[in-house]
C-alpha cells in the first residue's frame, strides 16, 4: 500500500513548475507513474505531493516542427510505439519503443517520465542520441534546451534543476539517404545492452556515422571517437574496427557487473550488437533491405 | 489506510465515477489507492490477482477505456469517468466469452492464478489485431508471466479464437 500523499493538478508548465519550485523535496513530478508509484511502494521515497503533469494539454502532443518531431514529455510509449509520425521519421526510436517493459508499462509510462527516472537500463534515450535529440527544460528562471547527452548525467541522475521540468523532446529526422536501426537483448525483462546506430553511404564508404549504447554503464553514451575512427571505412572495415572497441567501449561506457550480466559481458554483447546494427542499416543504406 | 510513520490516515480523496464491467461504481477515493484494491476490496471483484505489484508478471491486467493496465500500479483516481474492464466483464450471463471457452479446451492454465491478466491481455490483443501470428501473441504476452509454462497452450487457445473468428 502506498503511503498517503496529496496530488497537485497544474494546468500550465508555469504553473507547474512554480508548485514544484514551491514544495522543493517535498514535490515530485508524476506523469505515468509507471516508475515512480513503484519507488513509493517500496519505501524509496516518501513525496508529500504529486504533481499530476498530464492535465498541461501542450506537455501530451506529437507534432512536427522546423522539421523537428517535437514529442512532448507526457506522451505514452505506447502512443510513441504506434504513431505514423513516428515510424515514418524516427524509426529507429519506434524499434526501441516496441520493446519498453510490456504492453501494460508501454500504455503508463511516459518518455518524460523515462527519461528524467534515468534508469540505466531504458532503451529509449540510446535510440534519440543517435538522432542528435535535445529536451526542452522550463524552470523558475525560464527554458532551456540541452543535447539529450548532457541532460543525461548518470545513474538515476540527470541535469535538472530544482523546480525545473522536462517539457518536450525534440527529434530532428536523419537527412536524406541515412538509415537506423536500434538492437538490444534482455534479460529477465529487463533491457541488458542496447545500440542504435545511423550511418549514409557514398562510393561504398560510410560517410556519415553515428554510434549509441546503453544499458551497460550509469547512462546511454553517444561513442563519437569510435564514429571517428568508423567514418570513411568499408563497412568491413567497420565491423572490424567495433569487434577491436571493446577496451575503448570499457573505458566510455564504464561498465557495471550486475544480475543481468558482468561487465565484460556486456561489452561483449555491446560490441556484438554494434556490429549487427551496423551490417543492418548499410544493407538499409544500399536498398538491399527493406526499412 | 494509516501510515504508521505519519499516523494519520489518507490526506485527500477524490470522488471517482467509473464503469465497471458495465456498471456503475462512484465514491470517494483516497488518491492513494490503487486501482487492484478498489476494485478487490471496495468493489468486491476479486478475479483479478495481486501478483508482484511491480508492473512484471500481469497477475492484476485490466483493461481501462480498452487499453490494458497493471492495476496494481494504477492509482484509481485515473479511471475517472473511463470504463474499466475485469475478467469478470469478459462471460455474458452463463456464456463464456470465446476466449474463456478456448482456454478451457487447451488446458491453458495449471495453477490458474495467472488466467485472469492472461485473458485481460488478450482480449485487448484481438481488440486491436483481430488476426495476430504467433510471434504477434508471444509478443504482447510478454509481461503475462505463468509460471506453470502454459504459453504453448495459451497461445494455441488465442489462435483457436482467431480461426473461429475468420471462420
Amino acid at each position: 500500500m502506498l503511503s498517503p500523499f496529496r496530488v497537485l493538478h497544474p494546468t500550465t508548465v508555469a504553473e507547474a513548475s512554480a508548485e514544484l519550485a514551491r514544495l522543493g523535496d517535498e514535490a515530485v513530478v508524476y506523469a505515468g507513474g509507471a516508475e515512480l508509484l513503484l519507488l513509493m511502494r517500496n519505501g524509496l521515497i516518501k513525496p508529500d505531493y504529486l504533481v499530476n503533469i498530464k492535465r498541461i494539454p501542450e506537455l501530451d502532443g506529437i507534432s512536427v516542427e522546423d522539421g523537428e518531431v517535437r514529442i512532448g514529455t507526457a506522451v505514452t510509449h505506447r502512443r510513441m510505439e504506434t504513431d505514423p509520425v513516428v515510424r515514418i521519421r524516427l524509426p529507429a526510436l519506434t524499434e526501441a519503443e516496441r520493446h519498453v517493459g510490456n504492453i501494460r508499462v508501454r500504455n503508463q509510462g511516459t518518455l518524460g517520465g523515462n527519461l528524467c527516472f534515468a534508469d540505466p537500463h531504458a532503451d529509449p534515450g540510446t535510440a534519440l542520441l543517435v538522432y542528435d535529440a535535445t529536451v526542452e527544460l522550463w524552470g523558475p528562471s525560464g527554458g532551456r534546451r540541452l543535447p539529450l547527452q548532457q541532460f543525461l548525467v548518470g545513474t538515476y541522475d540527470t541535469a535538472l534543476e530544482p523546480g525545473e521540468l522536462l517539457t518536450e523532446v525534440r527529434v530532428p529526422p536523419l537527412a536524406e539517404g541515412w538509415r537506423a536501426a536500434f538492437l538490444r537483448i534482455e534479460r529477465f525483462y529487463r533491457p541488458t545492452a542496447n545500440v542504435a546506430a545511423a550511418v549514409s553511404i557514398k562510393d561504398g564508404q560510410l560517410e556519415g556515422v553515428r554510434l549509441a549504447a546503453g544499458c551497460v554503464g550509469p547512462n546511454a553514451m553517444r561513442l563519437l571517437e569510435l564514429e571517428d575512427q568508423v567514418r570513411g571505412s568499408t563497412i568491413t572495415e567497420a565491423v572490424a574496427l567495433v569487434r577491436e572497441s571493446k577496451p575503448y567501449l570499457t573505458e566510455k561506457l564504464e561498465p557495471v557487473g550486475d544480475v543481468l550480466g558482468s561487465a565484460p559481458y556486456k561489452v561483449h554483447i555491446t560490441s556484438v550488437l554494434l556490429t549487427r546494427a551496423l551490417e543492418q542499416v548499410v544493407a538499409r543504406a544500399r536498398g538491399t533491405a527493406h526499412d | 489506510m494509516i501510515d504508521p510513520e505519519r499516523g494519520t490516515r489518507t490526506r485527500e480523496t477524490t470522488y471517482i465515477a467509473i464503469t465497471v464491467n458495465g456498471t456503475r461504481w462512484q465514491g470517494d477515493a483516497p488518491v492513494e489507492e490503487v486501482l487492484l484494491d478498489l476494485l478487490r476490496s471496495r468493489i468486491g471483484l476479486t478475479g483479478t490477482k495481486r501478483g508482484c505489484e511491480s508492473e512484471v508478471c500481469g497477475a492484476c491486467t485490466v483493461l481501462v477505456d480498452g487499453a490494458p493496465i497493471s492495476s496494481c500500479n494504477y492509482l484509481a483516481f485515473e479511471a475517472d469517468g473511463k470504463a474499466v474492464t475485469t475478467v469478470e466483464g469478459l462471460a455474458r450471463g452463463d456464456e463464456l466469452h470465446p476466449l474463456q471457452e478456448g482456454f478451457i479446451r487447451n488446458v491453458a492454465a495449471q495453477c490458474g492464478y495467472c488466467t485472469p491478466g492472461q485473458l485481460m491481455a488478450a482480449k485487448a490483443l484481438l481488440e486491436e489485431n483481430p488476426t495476430p501470428s504467433y510471434g504477434d501473441i508471444a509478443h504482447w504476452l510478454t509481461g503475462n508471466i505463468c509460471r506453470c509454462g502454459c504459453y504453448p497452450a495459451i497461445a494455441s487457445a488465442i489462435l483457436e479464437v482467431v480461426d473461429e473468428t475468420k471462420a
